[in-house]
């Protein structure tokens, strides 16, 4: 197993978001996590790259025990965090910001490689490589983020809420690019609310309410999207 | 006015301006990256000038080395053949009685600023750092500290006044029959230059990019994998070396102090707040306008109206731009 999550607390101050949450992602495995808004899924997210400490419970990545540790550490083993929203460098250019993806030491030597494997994913992001990131649109500001990410060379790559925002034809080419990216065999785990986007990428999905899993699917071929729809909205009577 | 008298102003302008450049993009990396201010930075002005002078003059270390020299020599005289290895040394020790010069002095300054910069995040800002109040909480402890380096300096170096030997000497330079020294000229040339290579090191390195990485968004930067904790000093340290070379021009004009600096301080404040909190090409313009506006107010008003006219521009220039001439607005 590549990663592994058990009875995980986390939260800020004396409130906790996360409440006892366990799953986990194997090899090469593109997994989902959805649910309502502020039911723990960032927090989970910012609890496993080390922004804020755990307070109880375990996160294993290749069977090492990684919570607590340092985040510039957790980076250094390949697990990379692509935030939400605009966490950029913003007053950076698109090449600057790229170029700090790779500031660790084991991405660093692949420096030159890397940028021609993001500029192929995303040529827009080379159009405007010497534009500053707070003047790009809100795609290829989420564009960016993510090749940030791919700079750090991740062996599990945590998206956070990649198409919030956007328009639905930007979504469908950033959904495109995060496919061609999962089949690169990199793992992931995706949080979205886009259901229907995280189908289009995911093997399994976990329904995250009240800082802990609430359901976890099968392979979702097994599953239709009504079903997960059901889960997600309760039946309709 | 005559053109004389704009050219003794722009001469001065740029003097003031350079120094006030110096030591306000410090202090505004310190708080586009840190976000705190330090209080001792005006002390760390007055620390380069006194480390620079220490090594450079033949009052400094030079003196105190002489009773050494003499004994190593008066010992070597009637000890056999290790007084023979001795001698030589003992010799080189008199000779160096007019001091190391600035050669040697001014690399020292930017050493001991560095050090006691480190020192000074050490002990001042990072037990804060991340504790609530913080920015409150530092601006007492280096205000502390910088009264901590003020007497301290006093105590070990004597009140006397003390001045850097100048660089350059001979003639000065006319332009339009205006004489500007050389040391001013020198201070025109170098500031900018000085500037120049910490743009370079901010937007070429490594550790520079990490630098402004964090000033912009420090989470991120931890997601990046850049040790965050490790940022913070080494921004202190930068800073302080800048302080330092303003400390080292400061002291080849005037004379050298125990509260030199803190004049300085409070008009780099001045100038971090007018070119805009954070921004370095703003603080850096801010500086030479500063620098013009002083000048050309103690020429024209008073000397001693300077200030009063300083603090109206900065006002008026707040009224209609809170952010500064050159601040960002919020995202």
């Amino acid at each position: 197993m590549l990663f592994q999550v058990e009875g995980l607390v986390s939260g800020y101050g004396k409130i906790d978001v996360v409440r006892s949450l366990s799953l986990h992602v194997d090899e090469g495995e593109h997994v989902g996590l959805f649910g309502p808004n502020g039911h723990g899924k960032t927090t989970l997210l910012r609890t496993v790259s080390g922004l804020i400490p755990a307070k109880a419970g375990k996160v294993r990545f290749r069977g090492e025990d990684i919570s607590n540790l340092d985040a510039r550490l957790i980076v250094e083993r390949g697990l990379i965090h692509v935030p939400q929203g605009n966490q950029l460098f913003p007053q950076m250019t698109v090449q600057e910001n790229l170029t700090l993806g790779a500031y660790v030491r084991r991405s660093d030597s692949r420096k030159a490689s890397n940028f021609e494997k993001v500029f192929a994913l995303f040529p827009r992001l080379q159009e405007r490589r010497a534009q500053q990131a707070r003047t790009l649109s809100g795609g290829e500001r989420q564009m960016l983020s993510i090749g940030v990410g791919l700079m750090g060379m991740p062996e599990l790559l945590l998206l956070d809420e990649p198409s919030v925002g956007l328009a639905p034809l930007i979504k469908e080419e950033l959904a495109r690019a995060i496919a061609e990216i999962a089949a690169t065999g990199v793992s992931m785990i995706v949080v979205d609310q886009d259901v229907e986007l995280l189908l289009g990428i995911c093997d399994r999905l976990y329904l995250i309410e009240k800082g802990a899993v609430s359901l976890e699917t099968a392979d979702v071929s097994q599953v239709d999207q009504a079903e997960i729809l059901e889960m997600y909205f309760g039946k309709v009577t | 006015m005559t053109l004389e008298a704009l050219v003794a102003i722009i001469a001065g302008a740029l003097v003031s301006g350079s120094l006030y450049a110096l030591m306000a993009s410090g202090l505004s990396l310190v708080w586009g990256t840190v976000r705190m201010f330090n209080f001792a930075h005006g002390a760390l002005v007055m620390v380069g000038a006194y480390s620079a002078w220490y090594v450079s003059n033949r009052g400094g270390i030079a003196k105190a080395l002489q009773p050494i020299g003499k004994s190593i020599v008066a010992s070597s005289e009637d000890s056999g053949a290790l007084g023979s290895l001795l001698l030589p040394l003992g010799e080189w020790i008199l000779s160096i009685k007019g001091g190391f010069g600035l050669a040697l002095g001014v690399p020292f300054a930017i050493l001991c600023c560095g050090l006691v910069g480190y020192i000074m995040y050490v002990l001042l800002v990072k037990p804060f750092v991340g504790k609530p109040g913080a920015d409150l909480i530092v601006i007492i402890t280096t205000i502390a500290g910088a009264s901590f380096m003020q007497n301290g300096v006093q105590v070990i170096f004597g009140p006397r006044y003390k001045q850097l030997d100048r660089i350059l000497k001979g003639p000065p330079l006319q332009i339009l029959e205006t004489a500007i020294g050389l040391q001013e000229v020198l201070i025109i040339i170098l500031t900018p230059l000085t500037l120049f290579l910490l743009h370079l090191f901010l937007k070429h390195s490594k550790l520079g990019l990490a630098i402004r990485a964090v000033a912009q968004n420090d989470d991120f930067a931890h997601l990046v994998g850049i040790n965050v904790s490790q940022i913070y000093p080494l921004t202190f340290v930068v800073s302080s070396i800048l302080a330092g070379l303003c400390g080292v021009m400061l002291g080849g004009l005037f004379f050298i102090l125990p509260t030199m600096g803190a004049q300085e301080l409070l008009f780099a404040f001045v100038v971090v707040v007018f070119g805009g909190l954070g921004s370095l090409p703003g603080t850096i313009v801010g500086a030479y306008v500063i620098g013009f506006i002083r000048e050309s107010s103690a020429y024209i008003i008073d000397l001693y109206w300077a200030p009063v006219v300083l603090f109206a521009t900065l006002i008026i220039v707040l009224i209609f731009r809170p952010r500064g001439l050159m601040g960002g607005e919020d995202s």
